[in-house]
């Protein structure tokens, strides 16, 4: 077999809730160092390197320490992989880019002694794509493992991953649920990007638009669906903000 | 008329047995409609009790029992070079409740699934699964069945359930439902007073549809014609969310996808088909990159298109079943074909009802099973061009693969995937054949880097390859633009062969690409010059300073006042030309302008040819399947598809 293609997985700003289904591949884990060497992986291992050909990046950027860190992990990275909503658009984290930098700063840590402290240095929350380019997304709040399965498996064989860019109707209708609009509850499933096998609605959850949305929601046919179903403008936006503030259309380019 | 002998009579107490003894067999997989929420939706029955013949429509159509949403068609081992097996697991199952308009749907997805080139699968699950149908009680909100003249049936269950008050009765359709209803059942015979109340059932029924179609079916294929370019498809898909709901909840949208999905250490892989919808932008995109229904409103067109015009010319029939489920699903609301059809019912029919359709079928081989492709081996890599490259294969059989020119093959590379490529070697006996590659995608960037010896599978030939019988003893103006000398190759090579040269007259080889250094087969060119009768011309977009090129510059057209029109016999020269899409219309008009006739000239399209054999939908062009109709077509059949040269 030819030379193991040397993973590194890093994180930023975020739960680690994306490394830790990696880490729950459990003996799949076993299937996976068959086909990549991880170099380095802090949330499950001690040893890191830097030589490395695959970066796959966790986390939203908030400081300019991560900047300059992620700037170094592209650099040396011959792909790099957002893996996450944070990673990918943001995600929660970027829930706080609504309110004015000080006003978060102060209620976080009130009078706390922080002035000076590169740690609490922060600026708005970014997705990493908006700082260095990506080359291939997995998306999710947190990622799905078999996403994650298909993107290595997919870079191992040399083949570009297929990340659907049609929305979770497409899977949740498979699933053969209930519309959640039928339900009552309002679902951003018809305009974020599916691949996750629609797991929220199928478990009678209605989609948060955690892997980024594929529409814009102030178009014109959103606009007829939420009149329908009388819902507002304030609901849509509301729900966005979630995963997907400030960010109307998912700039996810693939 | 009924027989009646055909109609038995079961009290609720047997009916109750009778599902009872039903959902204990152990040869049988039990299927039955049961609650879900507020809807329904058929699944596995644990007990009587959680069968609800009382339904209104099942949330999906029972289409899933037969092409799954989600179906692995082949196991293969990624460890050896070629080691795959079909997947057949296919279980006995009896499904119980079906409504009539899905019966009906079932009979129109047998005519596109059983034709000449049967999915094995679909075919197997049909034989092994017995229809017990119901007639409807309750009727959806939504459903306008008794329109479509779907909502009672006589025929395609194996029995059929008719709740008459107090008992139910059973009308017998095959043997296979006679034996399982004398087997699991205590029947009597029915009597006149039961079947008087089936008419008086079915018509209360009647009574309950709230929608109606303003346009009986058998008009719509006429109505749809003239309507193509309607202001009714943009206003009303201005407020699609592309969402495809409509198509997934459609009892008779077939279309699928085809991945392969490798096991985490890559030593083994599935190929699965999903659902696919034509409302998707990606359906019909090719890879390249080309999206050839780029425009929602095309997309939404071709939806109502094809249900109410391309499968009614193909098959006779209008493929919707009034069963509702797509108004249902549709957030906006745009979707149901009863409001859609209603509103064109004041325009007038046309005559011309198989305008966008072509009845051309391809004779093909029955192969079994169609999906799985025959092993082959790669003999020869030779380089074109820095992206291209021509492959000779061998197929391990050591058949001939028996091709025409212009026919094409999907190539399978495990693990990552299949693709069409066109043939670009004459008709041969030996076993080897010949296509070239451009690296654009997953399966030829994958092919680029593979070596002689590897192995690769093989589908085909697929498609209408060129017509030889009509060329022969004709001048012929063979022009190809870019990739477009693949295919071209193929019937130059057995035009010019010694054995065949004197079928033909005067030969004239048009050839154009971007630049000098995509110019390919530049040897063979050189041979083709020296042949008796040919000439060949040769242009390029493009040539910068320090390319050598001593030929023509400019686009393809410029070639063509080069042709002497006085020397030029039109009428009996045949035109061919495969070349990018952009190319036809241009091209098209220049040999117009020479005065060759419509009839004489031939065209090769490109488009997403995935299942090669007319089912998965996306290479549709208008009601043509270009796989299976084409990929050649004579353009006199083809001019007036609005979706061909667009």
């Amino acid at each position: 077999m030819k030379q193991k293609l040397r993973v590194a997985i890093f994180d930023f700003a975020d739960c680690e809730g994306c490394e830790l289904e990696i880490a729950d591949l459990e003996e799949e884990i076993l299937d996976l160092l068959e086909i990549v060497d991880i170099v380095s992986f802090r949330e499950v291992m001690k040893e890191h390197s830097d030589n490395y050909d695959i970066a796959i990046v966790e986390g939203s950027i908030m400081r300019p320490m991560d900047e300059k860190r992620l700037r170094n992990i592209r650099s040396k990275a011959k792909i790099l992989v957002a893996l996450g909503a944070c990673a990918t658009i943001g995600g929660v984290n970027k829930i706080r880019n609504q309110w004015m930098h000080d006003e978060v700063i102060r209620a976080v840590y009130g009078d706390a002694p922080i002035q000076g402290n590169e740690l609490f240095d922060v600026f708005k929350t970014k997705a990493i794509n908006e700082i260095v380019p990506v080359d291939y997304y997995i998306h999710g709040c947190p990622i799905d493992r078999d996403e994650f399965k298909h993107v290595i498996t997919a870079l191992a064989l040399g083949k570009k991953p297929e990340i659907p860019r049609y929305p979770v109707c497409v899977e949740c209708k498979k699933n053969e649920n209930i519309c959640q609009f039928e339900l009552g509850a309002y679902c951003l499933g018809p305009i974020t990007r599916a691949g996750c096998k629609a797991i929220c609605p199928t478990h009678n959850s209605p989609c948060e638009g955690c892997r980024g949305l594929i529409k814009k929601s102030e178009t014109e046919c959103v606009w007829e669906v939420l009149e329908r179903y009388n819902l507002s403008y304030e609901d849509i936006r509301r729900r966005c903000t979630m995963y997907n503030y400030g960010k109307e259309e998912c700039s996810v380019d693939e | 008329m009924v027989e009646t002998k055909k109609i038995k009579v079961l009290s609720l107490n047997n009916f109750n047995k009778f599902i009872t003894n039903l959902i204990k067999n152990d040869r049988y997989e039990v299927i039955g409609v049961k609650a879900k929420g507020k809807r329904f939706a058929f699944g596995l029955l644990e007990n009587l009790e959680e069968l609800r013949l009382d339904h209104d429509v099942t949330i999906l159509p029972p289409k899933k029992y037969f092409l799954p949403q989600y179906e692995t068609l082949m196991e293969y081992n990624l460890e050896k070079q070629f080691d795959v097996k079909a997947k057949e697991e296919i279980k006995p199952r009896i499904i119980i409740g079906i409504h009539p308009y899905d019966v009906i749907a079932l009979e129109q997805m047998d005519k596109v699934y059983l034709d000449s080139q049967k999915d094995d699968f679909y075919k197997k699950r049909r034989e092994n699964t017995i229809l017990i149908a119901s007639d409807i009680q309750t009727v959806s909100d939504r459903s306008f069945a008794s329109s479509m003249n779907t909502n009672i049936t006589d025929k395609g269950f194996d029995l059929l359930l008719t709740n008459i008050g107090n008992k139910y009765t059973v009308t017998i359709g095959t043997q296979k439902g006679k034996e399982i209803l004398e087997k699991f059942a205590k029947v009597e015979d029915a009597k006149e007073p039961d079947i008087k109340k089936i008419d008086i059932t079915r018509k209360k029924t009647l009574n309950k549809y709230k929608k109606k179609v303003k346009l009986p079916k058998e008009d719509w294929p006429s109505i749809l014609v003239d309507n193509y370019d309607s202001g009714i498809w943009e206003e009303r898909s201005d407020k699609c969310i592309e969402c495809s709901s409509c198509t997934m909840v459609c009892p008779t949208c077939y279309c699928y996808d085809v991945k392969d999905e490798v096991s985490l250490n890559l030593k083994s892989g599935i190929r699965i088909r999903t659902w696919d919808g034509c409302m998707l932008r990606d359906f019909t995109k090719v890879g390249s990159g080309e999206v050839f229904r780029e425009d929602k409103k095309e997309r939404y067109r071709h939806r109502f298109f094809r249900k109410g015009n391309y499968l009614p010319a193909r098959y006779g029939f209008v493929a919707c079943v009034g069963c509702g489920r797509c108004g249902i699903a549709c957030l906006p609301d745009i979707a149901d074909p009863s409001e859609v059809m209603s509103s064109l019912a004041h325009h007038r029919k046309s005559d011309d009802t198989t305008r966008f359709f072509v009845k051309q079928e391809t004779k093909v081989a029955e192969t079994n099973p169609i999906h799985v492709p025959r092993k082959a081996t790669i003999k020869r890599i030779e380089k074109l061009t820095d992206i291209e490259k021509l492959f000779e294969i061998e197929l391990d059989d050591k058949k001939p693969l028996g091709h025409k020119p212009g026919q094409f093959v999907e190539v399978s590379i495990f693990g990552i995937g299949e693709a069409p490529f066109g043939l670009a070697s004459p008709p041969s006996d030996s076993p080897a054949f010949e296509i070239a590659v451009r690296n654009v995608g997953n399966v030829t960037s994958k092919l680029h880097k593979m070596s002689v010896g590897d192995k690769i599978g093989i589908r085909g030939p697929l498609g209408n390859g060129f017509d030889i019988k009509a060329m022969e003893r004709k001048h012929l103006l063979l022009t190809s633009g870019g990739i477009g000398m693949y295919p071209m190759r193929s019937l130059i090579k057995y035009v010019l062969d010694k054995k065949n040269r004197n079928n033909f007259k005067e030969v004239i080889i048009l050839y154009g690409a971007k630049r000098p250094k995509e110019i390919i087969f530049l040897n063979e060119i050189q041979d083709w010059k020296k042949c008796e009768d040919t000439t060949c011309q040769l242009t390029v977009d493009r040539c910068e300073q320090g390319e050598c090129w001593s030929e023509s510059v400019g686009l393809i057209t410029t070639l063509f006042p080069k042709i002497r029109v006085d020397k030029l016999d039109s009428k009996n020269t045949i035109a061919v030309v495969v070349g990018p899409p952009i190319m036809y219309k241009f091209v098209i008009k220049c040999l117009q302008t020479l005065g060759i006739p419509d009839e004489n000239i031939y065209v090769s399209l490109e488009r997403r040819m995935k299942c090669g054999v007319g089912k998965c939908g996306h290479c549709q062009i208008n009601g043509v399947y270009v796989c299976k109709e084409g990929p050649v077509f004579n353009y006199k059949q083809i001019r007036n598809l609005p979706e061909a040269f667009e």
